[in-house]
């Protein structure tokens, strides 16, 4: 069995990595002193406007995030645009942006007390909202300590799968703390559609893999982590994070319904005018009769076609258990929380596994395969499936190029191919199965190598 | 066995007694149900046209077989949409379910008679009765009541009109409603109001003097009335009913179709929560028969019009604590219901009455982007209309019809497929809020 070194260090053992999990996937309380942006931004730090080439940091990383397109800088902004105004005044708050409720995503909301005398709440998202606070580090990351030390003292492993998909789905999921609920949603948020290794390469990153930050960052290990890891990782510790929401007691029914945001948007977003506007369709993996409000399962369904290929076990008890979830919507809410402490003890011990797994070519392929398997033989062909099948080939084909395959000609089919895939389902509410399968078979016949 | 029968009967007569008082679903009595070719003789309905100085048009056969879609309810279960709503829901063959055939066609319990074919769907005696018992006095001269007390169905009866329309356009209680099941399956989703209904069927009937001089003069404010009644004590019912939950959830049928089947538009309308009080994001319940009926009462029964809205919100905001409360706050709302229809039905609507009406509807209209209540406000408006033409000496009778028309043109059309295909007609296109203000701007100033 191979084990990574940080795991060794946090105890080894599967128990021990089991609890790395779940601590990961928690944003500690205090981790000290947020310093601010301008703290990271001088340009002798990361506010280079040039990148350096083939070295571990590149410098440039505030610009990327500044003026590269990366939303986080924006985050806060947005809570001064109309539509915030709006879901504002539909939730009956004065502003969006003074509201913790907006702030605890849309800023590195931490309390006065933490905030250091340069930081800004209004950059937004910024550097120690996913860094940790500097306060403990920065020091010895200025006098260029090895990255174990950094991590040591505080700094986020944002590297590695588990504490990366700890930051992004604190958010992008949430938790007991911040969450996107159906009111929210119902007074105009957008829906938030979510696959770690994908939102990652379309941030864009601020970070380049080269040689040079694979040395400092996975110094010691047997490999480090690629885009397949991230993803299989990033779906074990999604549909961990939904199963802990629906055992939250404030999630449970108040009057007629649960919460809304815990299920599959399009079961009931779509228009029905015509026919081919039904969003139902026989499934065996849900079990359910038409015309029933379906949770969210697409990460759940993603990460039981990885387990399939790295964990068989783990693959077979996860889809029992999950079958029971969408049957137990058909029973009451004791048998959905039952049946969702069940499917998060298959997703944790997922977590474990997938880390401890060295993604490679012939994974890439079997789970091409398998992933496009459930398009093409109609597994799931609900949109939020689509959704994340494209996500998923997406960092598949990202992971070829991590892992040395440099056929351009070959690499520009596939992306082609990816981008078939894409129109096909860009528009949720003009959705068509067959034409998605259809970019589907297209896809398998070009991804061989 | 003879006496099981009569006493099941004698069951049957007494729940029907109690039923009537509370308008809860009407049976067409029992009676051998013949077939559509008994009634469609060439000199009895069956004439290719209308016959001058007869007491009924005498063409009904035509009319309902060639223009009526109740004709072609039993086709529509061969086409591949029922097969394929039928392999979701499990059923078998469409044709032979009694899930669809209950709706789709003449589903009599009697042994039915030689010319009886079930693949003529909605035929004469699913709505007037079995005809066994009163074919013989119907074609011997016998007075409507004479008929009536053998056994044909008052279809001229407003209540007893939208209580059997509403048993398969919406449902009951007894048997089973078109449910959030049926819908999800594929089934079209069903719009009703029973004047504007009976009208476009097309009507195979014209309220001649004769007709009211046998059957009484039934306006079309009176049917409206009724039909919105009973509607929202169908719907009523269907939350009072425990069948209707289902593992988490209620009957979504009984919901406001737009309130979860919508885009998500960042720029939203106006906020749910100003109508219902309920948070942004819940699931608001069809009101719309409520509102019609809150609109007509403002007028006539202003205290039970207050009540009425008092308990709907009541019952929108009983959502957001437990279904107990929703059932309890369902069974006033009823109530409040059938007493309005006691209070509307004896108000004698004057043209200013209908114009009134008009104006309140309209007015809700250009502010109430409900898509479900703009629809009946549409079918409303069509009603008063069609109730302004009986006083064919009022002005502007023309350019109010052609307004009306370009009201209802601001509303999707239903796919016109031929049946044969099996398929059903379809809502086709988007509705367009701000074109439907327009029209009814356009319209209030044709009234005027």
């Amino acid at each position: 069995m191979r084990v990574r070194w940080w795991r060794c260090v946090l105890g080894g053992t599967l128990l021990g990595s089991m609890l790395a999990a779940s601590a990961a996937a928690q944003i500690p309380a205090d981790d000290g002193t947020h310093l601010g942006v301008t703290s990271c931004a001088s340009d002798n730090c990361h506010g280079r406007v040039k990148p350096l080439d083939r070295v571990r940091v590149q410098q440039d990383e505030y610009l990327t995030w500044q003026h590269g397109g990366d939303k986080h800088s924006q985050a806060y902004k947005v809570l001064q645009q109309p539509l915030a105004l709006r879901i504002a005044k539909n939730l009956d708050l004065p502003d969006a942006e003074h509201q913790k409720l907006c702030l605890d995503c849309h800023a590195d909301n931490v309390p006065k007390e933490r905030q250091g005398p340069q930081f800004d709440l209004t950059e937004g998202v910024g550097c120690e909202a996913c860094h940790g606070g500097a306060v403990r580090w920065l020091g010895i990351h200025i006098a260029g300590r090895s990255h174990a030390d950094n991590v040591e003292h505080g700094m986020v492993a944002t590297e590695k799968p588990e504490a990366r998909a700890g930051r992004c789905l604190a958010c992008h999921v949430g938790d007991d703390k911040r969450f996107v609920t159906h009111q929210i949603m119902g007074a105009g948020h957008p829906p938030m559609p979510f696959e770690l290794a994908t939102y990652s390469q379309k941030m864009p990153p601020h970070w380049t893999v080269n040689q040079a930050y694979i040395d400092f960052k996975f110094k010691g290990q047997p490999n480090e982590p690629n885009d397949m890891q991230m993803w299989a990782v990033g779906l074990a510790e999604d549909v961990s994070r939904r199963m802990q929401l629906l055992l939250d007691p404030k999630n449970a029914p108040k009057g007629i319904n649960p919460e809304l945001s815990l299920f599959d948007c399009q079961a009931c977003h779509h228009a029905m005018s015509k026919p081919e506007d039904l969003q139902w369709r026989p499934r065996a993996s849900m079990g359910l009769p038409p015309g029933r409000i379906k949770l969210y399962d697409a990460t759940a369904v993603m990460l039981w076609v990885v387990a399939e290929r790295i964990a068989p076990d783990a693959a077979r008890s996860l889809h029992t258990h999950l079958l029971a979830l969408h049957q137990a919507t058909g029973k009451d809410w004791n048998a959905v929380t039952s049946a969702a402490a069940e499917v998060q003890k298959d997703a944790i011990a997922l977590v474990a596994a997938l880390n401890a797994h060295d993604f490679g070519r012939e994974d890439a392929k079997a789970l091409a395969t398998a992933v496009s398997g459930i398009a093409i033989d109609g597994v799931d062909l609900d949109y939020s499936g689509a959704q994340q099948e494209y996500d998923a080939l997406r960092s598949i084909v990202t992971t070829m190029g991590q892992l040395g395959f440099t056929d351009r000609p070959q690499i520009d089919a596939w992306n082609e191919a990816l981008d078939r895939l894409l129109a096909s389902i860009a528009d949720d509410q003009a959705y068509r199965p067959d034409d998605f399968v259809k970019a589907m078979q297209h896809f398998k016949e070009k991804f061989v190598f | 066995m003879r006496r099981l029968a009569a006493a099941a009967l004698l069951l049957i007569g007494a729940s029907s007694a109690a039923l009537a008082q509370s308008a809860a679903p009407a049976e067409p009595p029992l009676g051998v149900h013949l077939g559509v070719a008994t009634c469609s003789g060439s000199n009895c309905h069956g004439s290719t046209k209308p016959v001058r100085g007869s007491s009924v048009l005498n063409n009904e056969y035509l009319t309902w077989s060639r223009r009526d879609l109740h004709a072609k309810a039993y086709v529509m279960l061969l086409g591949e949409p029922a097969k394929k709503m039928a392999a979701a829901l499990n059923l078998g063959d469409p044709t032979k379910a009694e899930r669809c055939l209950n709706c789709h066609a003449d589903t009599t319990k009697d042994t039915p008679g030689p010319l009886f074919h079930i693949e003529d769907g909605v035929g004469c005696e699913a709505c007037h009765g079995g005809a066994s018992r009163w074919l013989g006095s119907h074609i011997s001269n016998a007075t409507h009541q004479q008929n009536l007390e053998r056994g044909l169905f008052p279809t001229e009866n407003p209540i007893k009109r939208a209580e059997l329309c509403l048993n398969c356009h919406f449902g009951d209680s007894k048997r089973y409603y078109l449910n959030h099941e049926l819908y999800g399956a594929g089934h079209p989703r069903l719009a009703f109001e029973l004047d504007t209904y009976t009208a476009i069927q097309p009507a195979h009937f014209a309220v001649s003097e004769n007709y009211t001089t046998r059957k009484g003069r039934i306006t079309d404010m009176q049917v409206w009335t009724a039909g919105q009644v009973i509607a929202l004590v169908r719907r009523m019912d269907a939350v009072i009913d425990q069948r209707s939950h289902s593992g988490l959830w209620p009957d979504f049928a009984t919901f406001d179709c737009q309130s979860c089947h919508h885009e998500f538009v960042p720029n939203m309308g106006p906020r749910l929560s100003s109508i219902t009080g309920l948070d942004p994001g819940s699931v608001k319940f069809n009101d719309a028969n409520a509102v019609m009926l809150r609109v007509a009462a403002t007028r006539v029964a202003p205290g039970l019009a207050k009540s009425l809205d008092d308990h709907m919100l009541a019952l929108d905001r009983a959502t957001q604590s437990d279904w107990g409360t929703v059932q309890s706050e369902a069974r006033t709302v009823r109530d409040i219901a059938l007493s309005l229809e006691t209070a509307l039905a004896q108000h004698e609507y004057s043209p200013a009455d209908m114009r009134a009406l008009a104006d309140a509807l309209i007015a809700l209209g250009t502010t109430d982007q409900a898509f479900s209540h703009d629809e009946q406000i549409c079918m409303a408006l069509q009603s008063i209309v069609a109730g302004l033409k009986s006083y064919p000496d009022l002005p502007h009778l023309q350019a109010i019809t052609a307004a009306m028309e370009a009201v209802t043109d601001t509303f999707p059309k239903p796919e016109v497929i031929a049946p044969k295909d099996g398929m059903a007609p379809r809502d086709a296109g988007v509705f367009h809020y701000d074109a439907f203000v327009k029209a009814l701007k356009n319209l209030q100033r044709t009234m005027r």
